[in-house]
């Protein structure tokens, strides 16, 4: 820290005790748990409940019942899409072999792998699709969520127009609470505690043109949601 | 009855003042037509986005208690927070005016040879007039929200905190786009955001500085948490090497639970979504080795905080989350739009911490643009009491020089002599029929040759008196 921090950091913080009256900090008692009061969501019902809220902010949810058919499907969508596939370093997708299976399609892929940030970055915006696993999906708001423990997820998702992330069906949680306090209670006891994460909910939109929606101005056009059984 | 104004102010000014942009603002057929519609849909979004949750009302008071709590030891979050952040490999600035915020900024772009830097729809930033700051130092500030990005090429200031080029329609845009982009001119909605993905994409992809603001800090954690819907954020904060979140102190929240509560309310309040497209939960640099390149600077502002959180009656206004809600449903927002309210900050929370944070001699005049309805209060998602800070404000700025005008002071100062002698009062009653009669036109009094009362005539009739007063039919018996 230089020495200009140091003396402002004393000035502003004098500032802020000297407006609230006192000269030393004062350590607050916590504020009770707040216990929020939810709509319950059955939990044979999240999958129907995560598919119909995704559905309605323009997702593409997609249900498989085995590894077989999520590459399946995965392929499907790629076919259609000029460019390298993308693919994060997650275990998931590394345990279905996607890499080779998209390579045996003819499909060419891009691991991200040793690349230097910028290299990576340059790459991924030339990609066509980014394929991604999710930490967990939240069903009220038909949110998935990642980590930047999954390596590359965060630009893998974000820099190709189409977004295929994956999500095993026992991932589902109900509710933004349970999804807040997992990913808080993670941060505060994990081993990285830089860790960042991103909810994605949809594709990029914005309204900002006369309030017509419009979809993907600067992140994917498209998001596809692969829920494996 | 309302009509057109028949005697528009003109407008002689280089600096208008609030009557004569708001004037501006009403002749303006385009901006009414969009203003209507903004504040009509935003309305309707939200009203229907709350019924999705249980409760309302209980997170409405879960957040203002968070925000009480934090606001009343803002110390010692800011504290914890800043331990968190540096703990995380993060450095944090502390800036006690907007200059410090700019020559922090230009430091570290000199010193790390930044040409570019891409930035994401930021009030702080605004606030301080960065990209000035940043221009004249050679750094060329790229606004990559969509609405922003607007404003930026038509060099325009944003109407609405959520959509900050409300006021433009389509065909303005497009013409706008052709002339300083040079790649035709986009028809559609659709081309006009594919024009600026591709332009916004390239510069992106070459800035070495990505500026953001953040809606919540996290003391807890120290993360720094960003909604929005566009990516631009996303893209400002993992693309270029360099972070920079630009935070007033009052963003602190005390710990990670605390940001379901707000998860909720915000993007409900703001867009009426149930959830933006993208929230981002980021903690310090990217890879805490330093010869890895990343950098995170956490800059926190003051700029006139701490003077609201000296005056206890004003220091809930910095419980704000600027979600805009208080804007639409204000009957005054309404018509005259944000530009209106000659700093960035409109509606009923601006005109409550323009004047705080500039001065009352500079924005002393915005509190009394509010019919204290009330509805601002009611629909804001931390359940500030902005009427009665506006009240308190009016007085404030009575009592000192800046509102006190010489007409209405010599008005009150005869009214008061007046109603301390009965004969005279009554006989300035007669005599004030006598003359509003000569004005009676068809039954009504359409024009005043006189201001105040031409101020009234010009937009409205007012009725004709008619009969005995009130003091004469007291008299006569005939009052029920």
């Amino acid at each position: 820290m230089s020495a200009m921090t140091e003396t402002n950091q004393g000035s502003v913080l004098d500032d802020v005790r000297k407006a609230l009256g006192r000269q030393n900090t004062l350590s607050p008692a916590p504020l009770e748990p707040f216990l929020e009061p939810t709509l319950a969501i059955d939990a044979r019902e999240l999958g129907e409940r995560f598919i119909q809220e995704a559905t309605a902010v323009r997702a593409q949810v997609h249900r498989v019942p085995d590894r077989r058919q999520l590459v399946q499907k995965v392929v499907e969508i790629c076919v259609n899409q000029t460019g390298e596939v993308a693919i994060s370093g997650a275990e998931l997708l590394r345990e279905i072999n996607l890499p080779e299976e998209l390579t045996a399609r003819d499909l060419s892929t891009f691991m991200g792998d040793r690349a230097g940030h910028e290299q990576m970055v340059a790459r991924l915006a030339n990609c066509g699709v980014g394929v991604t696993a999710a930490d967990f999906a939240i069903a009220e708001t038909g949110t998935i969520v990642l980590s930047s423990d999954e390596p590359n997820a965060l630009l893998v998702s974000l820099l190709p127009p189409v977004h295929i992330a994956v999500v095993r069906s026992e991932q589902m949680i109900a509710t933004i609470d349970e999804a807040i306090r997992r990913t808080g209670s993670e941060r505060m006891t994990g081993t990285n505690p830089t860790r960042s994460v991103t909810m994605i909910t949809g594709p990029s939109r914005t309204s900002d043109v006369e309030l017509v929606l419009s979809i993907g101005v600067h992140g994917p056009k498209e998001l596809h949601v692969i829920i494996l059984e | 009855m309302l009509r057109q104004s028949r005697s528009p102010i003109r407008m002689t000014l280089a600096n208008p003042n609030l009557t004569q942009r708001s004037h501006a603002a009403l002749e303006n057929d385009v901006l009414q037509g969009a203003l209507k519609r903004a504040t009509d849909t935003f309305i309707e979004r939200r009203r229907e986005a709350i019924t999705s949750v249980a409760d309302w009302e209980a997170l409405r008071q879960r957040a203002r208690l968070v925000k009480e709590h934090t606001i009343n030891h803002l110390d010692y979050y800011l504290e914890q927070l800043v331990t968190r952040v540096e703990a995380h490999g993060g450095k944090v600035f502390w800036a006690r005016t907007g200059e410090d915020v700019s020559k922090y900024i230009i430091d570290l772009a000199r010193a790390r040879a930044v040409r570019s830097v891409v930035k994401s729809k930021s009030m702080a930033t605004e606030e301080i007039e960065l990209n000035h700051a940043l221009e004249a130092a050679g750094v060329r500030p790229v606004e990559t929200d969509l609405g922003e990005y607007i404003i930026q090429l038509a060099h325009e200031k944003p109407s609405h905190i959520i959509v900050p080029a409300i006021h433009k329609t389509r065909a303005q845009i497009a013409d706008l786009f052709e002339e300083k982009l040079r790649e035709g001119r986009p028809n559609e909605v659709a081309e006009i955001t594919a024009m600026a993905r591709k332009r916004l994409r390239n510069e992106f992809l070459s800035a070495e500085m990505g500026i953001t603001g953040a809606n919540f800090a996290v003391a807890e954690t120290g993360s720094i948490v960003l909604v929005e819907n566009e990516g631009n954020i996303r893209l400002s904060t993992q693309v270029p090497k360099i972070q920079v979140a630009v935070v007033g102190i009052e963003k602190v929240i005390p710990r990670f639970d605390d940001l379901s509560v707000f998860l909720r309310l915000l993007p409900r309040s703001g867009t009426g979504q149930k959830q933006t497209a993208y929230v981002s939960f980021l903690n310090g640099a990217r890879q805490s080795k330093p010869e890895s390149g990343f950098e995170f600077h956490l800059v926190l502002m003051d700029n006139g905080r701490t003077r609201i959180l000296a005056d206890e009656q004003m220091r809930e206004s910095l419980y704000c989350i600027r979600c805009g809600a208080c804007l639409n449903v204000c009957p005054v927002y309404q018509k005259i739009g944000g530009q209106a309210y000659g700093w960035i900050y409109p509606g009923p929370i601006g005109a409550v911490i323009s004047p705080q944070l500039q001065s009352l001699k500079q924005s002393g005049d915005l509190p009394f643009a509010s019919s204290l309805c009330g509805a601002c209060r009611d629909a804001c998602p931390v359940a500030i009491n902005l009427p009665d800070m506006l009240l308190a404000l009016r007085a404030k700025a009575k009592e000192s020089d800046i509102g006190r005008k010489p007409t209405e002071q010599a008005a009150m100062r005869g009214i008061a002599f007046l109603a301390r002698h009965p004969t005279l009062f009554a006989l300035s009653g007669k005599l004030m029929r006598a003359l509003a009669r000569l004005l009676v036109r068809d039954g009504r009094i359409q024009s005043a040759p006189l201001s105040p009362l031409r101020d009234w005539t010009d937009y409205r009739d007012l009725p004709a008196p008619r009969g005995p007063s009130f003091r004469q039919r007291w008299k006569q018996k005939d009052v029920k």
